[in-house]
């Protein structure tokens, strides 16, 4: 009797277990974080007023109509092109005010292990970056690693 | 309804009596006790069944381990176990295998004073663990979460699903054990223990970690571990002393 208790209490034991570790970096594949300037006073941050946001491909935007001046935006790890359109709009609510933009960024993306609970995230080298319309200009049109988002990797005046 | 009180009473009435007094007045010389309890000296042999249940119950795995140990004196054994595990890990991200051999070294100290000539053991045993084994990542999803909770990722990320496998990785450790065996029958003992381990050092597969060792059971953040076994074992008796 004795041994099947011991059995039962093992079995129970062994099976019965929750998860115990969870993943709680945030996020794990790290965005491309913009902050924006004002061109005029380069040390100011500006914000973009009614900033929507959409990827080339997509029918479905990152977000839409938001004023702020700073953002994180995922790249297509599947690719080594994302081609964003940034559409704004600082004068009213009307589309004939609308700006765009497109931000072309180019990299290689390598995957890199974490952790147990965490996975494998991507990390992308050599990136490049390119703009066109209400974008003024970059800080930097090179990044050679982007590996975390603590903080703004490229400054965008406009 | 008077008699009850009076029998009450008597409940009460203590009675203290003395027997065997020892009435002569010669005193009786203390004889020294000359009988010594013998104990089964020799190789122990065994099997953990806890790892052929959880094969049965657990079907990502599979696992065999023979004990052993051979007692040197009153207190002292040298122990070891070999095995062979193989199990599969299932994450939120991903999926892998480990699969091979181990064996452990050491010794076990008894800390029962056992009465008469029973054989019973409350041990602690230390243990050099080594293991050869094959490491495989079955399949794995690139974690491109979106940061917050319930929004799916912007660009989702593709399941790669081809098997990357390193073989002949090994694994040393030592481990701290803890347990009980009883002598259920003559010479049949059923035991069970529980271990804590520190790697040492360990392989790992190439751009990954080892999640398991064979041995050494789920290889934690800290490179420590845990584990359990359920034996049963026969003694074979070389000499009785």
């Amino acid at each position: 009797m004795k041994k099947y208790i011991a059995l039962f209490i093992l079995i129970v034991g062994l099976t019965a277990c929750e998860k115990d570790d969870f993943c709680t970096q945030n996020p794990v594949t790290p965005n491309l974080v913009l902050r924006f300037y004002d061109m005029d006073n380069t040390n100011d941050l500006k914000n973009v007023e009614r900033l929507s946001i959409i990827a080339e491909g997509k029918t479905d935007s990152l977000f839409t109509n938001r004023t702020t001046d700073s953002i994180a935006i995922p790249l297509n790890s599947l690719s080594q092109k994302t081609v964003y359109t940034l559409k704004m709009n600082d004068v009213d609510g009307n589309i004939a005010n609308n700006q765009t933009a497109t931000l072309t960024i180019e990299y290689n993306p390598e995957e890199d292990f974490v952790s147990r609970s965490c996975g494998f995230r991507i990390i992308y080298e050599n990136v490049t970056l390119s703009n066109t319309g209400w974008i003024n200009s970059l800080s930097t049109t090179e990044v050679p690693l982007i590996d975390n988002q603590a903080s703004a990797h490229v400054q965008v005046f406009h | 309804m008077y008699k009850y009180f009076i029998s009450l009473c008597f409940v009460f009435v203590f009675v203290n009596g003395y027997s065997q007094i020892n009435t002569s007045k010669e005193e009786t010389k203390e004889k020294k006790d000359t009988i010594t309890y013998k104990t089964g000296y020799g190789l122990r042999l065994g099997i953990d069944i806890s790892k052929p249940a959880l094969s049965i119950v657990d079907k990502s795995y599979s696992g065999l381990e023979l004990v052993g140990d051979y007692r040197i004196s009153k207190k002292w054994y040298v122990a070891a176990e070999i095995g062979h595990e193989d199990e599969t890990t299932f994450e939120d991200f991903l999926s892998s295998s480990a699969k091979g051999n181990y064996i452990k070294i050491g010794a076990n100290y008894n800390a029962y004073e056992n009465w008469l000539d029973m054989n019973n053991e409350i041990f602690v045993g230390m243990r050099y663990g080594f293991a050869i084994f094959d490491h495989t990542l079955n399949s794995y999803q690139p974690n491109v979460s979106s940061g917050t909770e319930n929004l799916p990722p912007y660009f989702p990320s593709t399941p790669i699903k081809t098997p990357m496998s390193d073989d002949g990785l090994t694994a040393h450790w030592t481990e701290l054990q803890l347990g009980i065996k009883a002598e259920t029958f003559k010479n049949l003992f059923i035991g069970f223990s529980f271990s804590y381990k520190i790697m040492l050092s360990v392989d790992d597969q190439k751009d990954f970690k080892t999640l398991y060792t064979p041995g050494f059971n789920r290889v934690f953040e800290s490179n420590t571990g845990f584990g359990f076994n359920y034996t049963i074992s026969y003694l074979i008796p070389f000499v009785n002393k």
